[in-house]
């Protein structure tokens, strides 16, 4: 039976400069929010715009990926037709290929996009924290009757030159595409969130193929050939909230703006359009009565006996009594000890703070890094990890890193 | 069979025990009652069975049992979507002929045929009245061990207030043991003896073939009660063991109860025993975080996802969806899953069913020995 559109997620992404905390797996399985992986977005937003068909394209780190990803059932993507399918790159009777580029990718797996014979194919970005309404952007895509869509955004001006930049006539139609240029024409910036008619990404991913000097990059390559052709390409605005999480500062930012949906518009309470992940199980959490918690996000299984201050707290995380945690993300499993001072920083999952040690630091003058300790480290008793430091290593007790 | 698996099938009768807490099985049964904050009563005993390996759990339903069957769904969530044995609930069949089941006798009559076919050696019976992790293997174990025909679980435990009140032993009944070297030698139905007693934790092991026979000619007699009238009675000729459990449980006897056991879970020693060793599991909800806005007050609390907190709570316990407003203070509470507490209004020894609303402004007082209750989708 033919799919009116499947997506393919782009999720090979190593985030290299998250460095401790892609490590040991892609970014796109990088916790977030309390208690969701980056990827429940673009996979919430799939099964929210009744999309039942998602090809996950992965490369880097796969496992913890592969393993969170299972049969998809947490999503609703368990499906007999269709469903959620991870697509490593394979060996085939010709020889085997890591995936080149974003459209190699898509093109070693054109035998799986035509299973499901689609009219339109979405390709998604794994690694993007975006509540969108893929339907919607569909609806568009078939009302320009266009062969290519891009989702962008406005950005400001004085930052436009570092996006990739769709300079678009009256009616949205792209005339020129602008990557990361000197001069930007134009302000609308490429989300990396494209809808092709299958018949066109096709015929352009086996040309693609066929150039030795291609980098087989979608913004690179595939664009710039559409436009050259004179295909039929619109430019889809999109004003809601969107983040690329890329660097640690950016991914913290992030997740405080979850605590502030009022003004940051990222609202993960929508019963609407609710984001899905794969569940703890833990039980409900607990607060002491000595504890104190303000401002902040708590999940199940939390032990909260300190105090805890406008943060996110992921499944299971304790804190023990005169424990302080203030600004900071810290995720599924890490014990913060007794007397740990943890401010303006991430700390991974299952990571253990020993007493009295001091993480981060809040901001002061000319002062702004976001301290990050990666996961399973041991931070021993009274060491001090300063406010720019990335630890991926255990510390040992009184010890300093900066 | 591999070690992993137990060679004993599972029934629960998840409408036990529902008489004494009729506000909370107004449209339920026992089985469903949300309690801890996330769970349903039958979670405790029904993931005990699956940590212990029984794959093919039956519930002999009786009435009101729509929200049982919602929340267990296809089983997914115990591991128990199997093509061989599984979760299976049986329902009543709605003919004029058969009338809904009153003891266990006519209840496991109804799945004679469904237990001749089943593979397992072992039956294990349980009702769902108690949350308990409970250690299933142990007591199979020690069922094979001493070669007897019946095992009972039983807590040394006093008989709770409802245990003693005529009106209530009308409708139900409780089981006490006399037990001589680990072999049970009386059973006593609605004993009144005060202090601790041997209090059967109607949780059962027997061998199957037995079951079907003892079944079988009870059924064509007449009789309505397992314990009563084929245990209790023939205590010389069937070998009946007792097994001993010292680890922490809940039983829910009346509202009193089930707001103090509820209560008795803000000491994490208790919570840590309740959910330990194995994990309890529980419908998915898919619920964000709790929230606490700026200007929330939390002491002494166990919350679970999905609630907004932006007044004060205090010694209670908070289920899922929950949203607690502005300026709203709620004390020595159980306020079940998406209860609305609004804005300046103030609660205190106050249990609230599901979907519960308290309006703004609005005061309710219970007290510690009687706390007052609000059914489920009622708007104060």
């Amino acid at each position: 039976m033919a799919k009116e559109m499947i997506a393919m997620l782009l999720a090979g992404g190593q985030g290299s400069r998250l460095y401790a905390l892609t490590q040991k797996l892609a970014k796109p399985a990088v916790p977030f929010g309390g208690k969701y992986r980056i990827i429940d977005f673009p996979l919430s937003n799939c099964v929210n715009s009744g999309i039942d068909t998602v090809g996950i394209l992965t490369q880097y780190q796969p496992m913890v990926l592969n393993e969170y990803i299972g049969n998809g059932q947490p999503w609703d993507l368990d499906r007999l037709h269709g469903g959620v399918h991870v697509l490593p790159p394979y060996q085939q009777a010709t020889g085997s290929d890591w995936y080149k580029g974003t459209a190699n990718a898509i093109y070693q797996n054109i035998s799986f996009i035509e299973r499901y014979n689609p009219q339109y194919v979405i390709i998604l970005s794994g690694d993007q924290i975006c509540k969108q309404d893929y339907s919607d952007f569909l609806r568009f895509h078939k009302e320009k009757n266009a062969e290519f869509s891009v989702a962008v955004m406005e950005v400001p001006w004085d930052e436009a030159s570092r996006f990739g930049l769709m300079v678009t006539d009256d009616n949205d139609k792209i005339t020129e595409f602008q990557e990361k240029p000197k001069n930007p024409k134009s302000n609308l910036a490429s989300m990396g969130i494209y809808i092709f008619n299958w018949d066109i990404l096709k015929k352009y991913l086996e040309e693609d193929e066929a150039d030795p000097n291609s980098a087989n990059d979608f913004g690179n390559n595939i664009i710039p050939n559409l436009l050259k052709d004179g295909r039929n390409m619109y430019a889809y605005h999109f004003s809601g909230y969107w983040k690329d999480v890329g660097t640690i500062s950016s991914l913290w930012e992030a997740n405080m703006e979850v605590l502030d949906p009022e003004n940051s518009g990222i609202d993960i309470f929508d019963e609407n359009w609710k984001i899905y992940s794969r569940n703890s199980g833990m039980t409900g959490h607990r607060v002491s009565g000595d504890a104190v918690v303000e401002n902040s996000m708590i999940t199940d299984g939390c032990r909260i006996n300190g105090s805890v201050k406008h943060s996110i707290l992921f499944a299971g995380v304790k804190v023990e009594p005169g424990a302080q945690v203030e600004d900071a993300v810290v995720m599924g499993g890490s014990v913060i000890k007794a007397g740990a001072v943890v401010k303006h920083c991430i700390v991974a999952e299952n990571v253990e703070i020993g007493e009295n040690a001091i993480v981060g630091a809040m901001p002061s003058d000319g002062e702004k890094g976001v301290a990050t300790v990666g996961p399973g480290v041991t931070v021993g008793d009274g060491a001090k990890i300063g406010p720019n430091a990335m630890v991926y290593e255990d510390v040992k007790g009184g010890e300093e890193k900066w | 069979m591999v070690n992993a698996n137990a060679n004993a099938l599972g029934i629960i009768f998840p409408n036990s025990y529902d008489s004494l807490v009729p506000e909370l099985v107004g449209e339920r049964l026992m089985a469903s009652i949300p309690f801890a904050g996330r769970y349903r009563m039958v979670d405790f005993i029904l993931s005990s069975m699956v940590n212990c390996g029984i794959d093919n759990v039956s519930f002999v339903v009786r009435k009101n049992y729509h929200s049982l069957m919602d929340h267990l769904g296809s089983g997914r969530e115990w591991d128990l979507t199997r093509k061989n044995g599984g979760l299976n609930i049986v329902p009543p069949f709605s003919e004029k002929t058969i009338k809904q089941y009153t003891g266990r006798v006519e209840a496991l009559a109804s799945i004679l045929r469904f237990l001749q076919h089943q593979k397992e050696k072992y039956v294990v019976m349980a009702d769902a009245n108690i949350a308990v992790n409970f250690d299933f293997k142990a007591m199979l174990d020690a069922h094979i061990e001493s070669g007897a025909d019946v095992t009972i679980a039983y807590a040394r435990e006093e008989l709770p207030p409802a245990a003693m009140n005529d009106d209530v032993l009308n409708k139900e009944l409780y089981y006490t043991l006399n037990i001589r070297n680990g072999r049970v030698e009386k059973i006593f139905v609605n004993s009144k003896e005060p202090g601790v007693q041997n209090f059967s934790m109607n949780i059962y092991i027997v061998n199957k073939d037995l079951l079907i026979q003892q079944i079988s000619s009870a059924f064509v007699r007449g009789y309505m009660y397992y314990e009563r009238d084929i245990l209790a009675s023939h205590l010389d000729e069937l070998n009946v063991q007792a097994f001993r459990f010292d680890g922490y449980l809940a039983r829910i006897s009346d509202m009193k109860t089930y707001f103090d056991e509820n209560m008795k879970l803000l000491d994490e020693s208790n919570l840590d025993a309740l959910f330990s060793p194995n994990p309890v599991y529980t419908k998915i909800r898919d619920d964000n975080p709790t929230r606490y806005i700026r200007g929330a007050k939390a002491k002494n609390i166990m919350v679970a996802d999905g609630c907004v907190i932006e007044g004060e709570v205090e010694n209670s316990i908070l289920f899922r969806g929950v949203k607690v407003g502005k300026g709203a203070k709620v004390k020595n509470c159980v306020l079940m899953q998406d209860t609305v507490v609004e804005a300046g209004a103030s609660v205190e020894y106050v249990i609230s069913d599901k979907n519960v609303t308290i309006t703004e402004g609005k005061e309710m007082k219970g007290t510690d020995t009687f706390p007052v209750y609000v059914a489920k989708h009622q708007v104060v």
